[in-house]
């Protein structure tokens, strides 16, 4: 721990950066479950949680051997949030997946703009995992076909093949901090003060930068 | 891999959310304190109440190592006091417990369930925002640390009933400008009216954006530059049919 950490920690009102860290992941987990598109890739904190993951397993591992019964009682304690924290990271990165698995060419045409958008693994998924379609589909039958007929990513003639996610699909959102956001309903649009702690059925497109800012979180 | 539910939180995941929820309990054994990765549980003395996540005390309750406080508002006068509120107001959910003041610009922000809304000092006069799910988990695992368990599920039940039938009625409301507020609604609640909600919102969406369209083609067809003819108005009308 180095004195940013510590100073960090100061102005956070002294709440440990384990708690911060769960709250975090537990939001982040929330909204990929929620949201339409796929979020920026929290680098900083699946580091920090997935550490600490490790170090947990590797002391769960070396006091299995100690049958005394209270020692094993904590063990119990321990393993079982391990066992929720694991639930919270698997579910979290299999919501990503099926998004990536969604929209495969759209969130390729984001990369370059975005690099950050997914994690170093799921960018590998990605492209390996499109390859491998690719390849598979002109093994099978694209090749048959006229050339021009051969893309997967076609966009002439006014239809798109690439698949979008909706960002404009409806999403139930609750403010953490006071801020405007846009919102629409019976056809009008309009910004929309949301006080702390309100809850508004809004469009995705209509809070994600809020969300984003941290200002805003899905439920 | 890929997971294979929909979009929004299924109600097992929103009681997964609701069991990180501080609650109160009074220890029976002592138990050193521990380390764990969401934070380190302080060291539980009997009698001394601590505060500790609800599926810890469950675990420790299951084990006749802890008995549970159920939180001050998941009693009989609160309760009922609550669902006379929500009676008399047939528009609006009973408002959510107060906030403590929003940090500073760079911290993190906490909210349900890691604010302690549910421990033996939170405010007894509102329901927190997993108010259902964490009745029901309470009056299922630990019947004996309530004095009046029958009374609590009676108006458990009462409150989902008048709620439920809230939420079913702003769907009439669902397509007014300016989008819908929802204050003061359950987890629980938003788990279950959320594939109806978004449904209807998006549906409706996608009506308009169809007759916009046919509009904007009309419009150029006729190349006039106002496009509020006595075709549109009728069209109006048939939109105002579908959406009532």
């Amino acid at each position: 721990m180095d004195i940013d950490d510590l100073l960090a920690e100061v102005s956070a009102g002294a709440i440990p950066q384990q708690q911060r860290d769960l709250q975090e992941l537990t939001r982040a987990w929330v909204a990929e479950r929620c949201a339409p598109e796929i979020l920026e890739w929290p680098e900083n904190l699946m580091g920090r949680v997935l550490g600490r993951i490790r170090k947990q397993i590797e002391l769960v591992e070396e006091q299995t051997g100690d049958m005394d019964a209270k020692t094993n009682f904590k063990l119990i304690i321990v393993q079982t949030e391990l066992e929720r924290f694991k639930f919270l990271v698997r579910s979290f990165l299999r919501a990503r997946i099926k998004k990536i698995d969604a929209h495969p060419h759209h969130l390729l045409s984001l990369l370059p703009t975005n690099p950050r958008l997914l994690s170093p693994s799921e960018q590998q998924y990605l492209t390996a995992h499109q390859s491998l379609l690719s390849a598979h589909y002109a093994a099978s039958f694209l090749s048959q076909f006229p050339a021009p007929l051969q893309k997967l990513d076609d966009t002439t003639g006014g239809v798109s093949m690439i698949d979008r996610p909706d960002t404009q699909s409806a999403v139930f959102a609750r403010a953490l901090r006071d801020c405007e956001v846009w919102s629409e309903g019976g056809g009008e649009g309009a910004r929309v003060r949301m006080r702390r702690g309100d809850v508004w059925v809004v469009r995705w497109g209509g809070v994600r930068a809020a969300v984003e800012r941290g200002d805003v979180e899905l439920i | 891999m890929a997971l294979p539910l929909p979009p929004g939180l299924t109600p097992p995941e929103v009681a997964f959310l609701c069991e990180m929820e501080l609650v109160s309990i009074i220890p029976r054994q002592r138990l050193d304190s521990l380390d764990l990765l969401g934070g380190s549980i302080p060291a539980l003395v009997p009698p001394h109440k601590t505060s500790v996540p609800l599926w810890l005390a469950l675990l420790l309750k299951r084990q006749r190592r802890a008995n549970i406080v159920p939180p001050p508002w998941l009693a009989p006068p609160w309760l009922t006091a609550i669902l006379e509120y929500e009676t008399e107001h047939p528009d609006t959910f009973s408002p959510p417990p107060r906030l403590p003041p929003a940090p500073g610009d760079h911290s993190i922000v906490f909210s349900p369930p890691f604010l302690p809304q549910s421990t033996v000092e939170a405010g007894p006069d509102a329901l927190p925002y997993h108010w259902l799910e964490l009745g029901e988990m309470l009056l299922e695992a630990a019947t004996d640390d309530f004095e009046d368990g029958e009374s609590v599920r009676r108006l458990l039940q009462g409150l989902r009933e008048v709620r439920m039938a809230k939420l079913r009625k702003r769907t009439e409301t669902l397509d007014e400008p300016g989008g819908i507020r929802m204050n003061g609604i359950g987890g629980m609640e938003v788990a279950e009216g959320r594939s109806f909600i978004t449904g209807v919102v998006d549906g409706l969406r996608r009506i308009r954006a169809t007759y916009e369209e046919k509009r904007r083609e009309r419009g150029t067809e006729d190349g006039a530059g106002s496009p509020r003819t006595v075709d549109d108005y009728d069209d109006d009308e048939m939109e105002t049919q579908l959406t009532s």
